[in-house]
């Protein structure tokens, strides 16, 4: 059976790219437009990964990162931040709040899958 | 400069209200230019970000496109391959080789396209940090205007100047950090914490 991610992302065009390269590898993608919308999903499907931006409206990737740590099957599911920000003092922040990893805009499609599947299992 | 000597008090008085009408009629101006101005930046950086959105949409819905095609070719060339073999002629069975080779290379490169067309996000996430700058230094330029006394006699230009670097400071200071640092399209760094 595929495993799931949400792809959270307030930009179509990188959710489309996102989409693109993670269904070509055979994972199934659900899509969520900011954290808000994500943690709407989050609560209804069970998903296997997360991937997040980090600057989003209504609620940002760190905070969705925050409550869905607080979720009892998002305690241990990888979450990775995928982001434009590569600050130290971010990274730190992500770290801290439970960040799996921190991959920097622009991905690349290879090395994306390469992280998600040494995290997924 | 004329200056003009009233004759008496009604006239002194006359004067002076003209004087506080022209005075508050050149400030109101002078911040509605402002505000035009500033307004105009903010209009720019939107036609640059719906021209940017507008070119990312169509080159997302090209790039899809070429995607099913390749990967239709792909499928097609082995098939072709698999109704040749094993008693196709050698030229045939090199030509869908090359053919094989052609899919691979559009494969590549549409992997590649994938990092470059990201830039959207990038320009769009800079574009409104520098729209936030804009207003900010607006609304800090007028605070100033309106606090300070820039329209008496004492006025100088230096004390303009410290005027507009204040102004500047504290829109850096209340600017948010900047979003975007890359300066290329090069991929990201990794970190596995």
């Amino acid at each position: 059976m595929a495993k799931t991610i949400l792809a959270v992302d307030d930009s179509a065009s990188i959710r489309q790219m996102v989409a693109f390269t993670l269904k070509g590898a055979g994972y199934e993608v659900i899509e969520a437009v900011d954290g808000q919308d994500a943690l709407d999903k989050a609560n209804a499907y069970k998903v296997n990964l997360v991937l997040t931006d980090i600057n989003m409206p209504r609620m940002d990737g760190l905070k969705l990162l925050e409550l869905l740590r607080k979720l009892s099957h998002y305690k241990a599911i990888p979450i990775l931040m995928l982001t434009t920000e590569s600050g130290d003092e971010m990274k730190a922040k992500g770290r801290a709040a439970g960040a799996t990893g921190w991959l920097v805009k622009p991905f690349d499609p290879k090395r994306l899958l390469e992280v998600i599947g040494k995290v997924i299992g | 400069m004329v200056e003009m000597q009233p004759d008496d008090g009604k006239a002194d008085n006359q004067y002076s209200d003209q004087l506080v009408t022209v005075g508050l009629s050149n400030e109101a101006l002078c911040n509605t230019e402002a505000d035009e101005y500033f307004m105009s930046i903010k209009v720019e950086l939107n036609q640059i970000d719906r021209l940017v959105s507008d070119a990312v949409n169509n080159l997302v819905i090209n790039f899809r496109y070429i995607s099913k095609l390749t990967k239709s070719h792909h499928d097609m060339v082995l098939a072709i391959e698999k109704m040749a073999a094993p008693e196709g002629s050698k030229p045939i069975i090199e030509l869908l080789e090359k053919q094989m080779i052609i899919a691979d290379k559009i494969e590549q490169e549409l992997e590649m396209a994938i990092t470059s067309l990201q830039f959207g996000d990038l320009v769009t996430q800079l574009l409104a940090h520098t729209a936030r700058q804009v207003e900010t230094l607006n609304i800090e330029l007028q605070r100033i205007d309106r606090q300070s006394n820039w329209k008496s006699e004492k006025t100088t230009l230096q004390a303009t100047h410290e005027g507009i670097s204040k102004a500047v400071n504290i829109a850096n200071t209340k600017s948010k950090r900047k979003p975007v640092v890359q300066q290329g399209m090069q991929m990201g760094d990794i970190e596995l914490f």
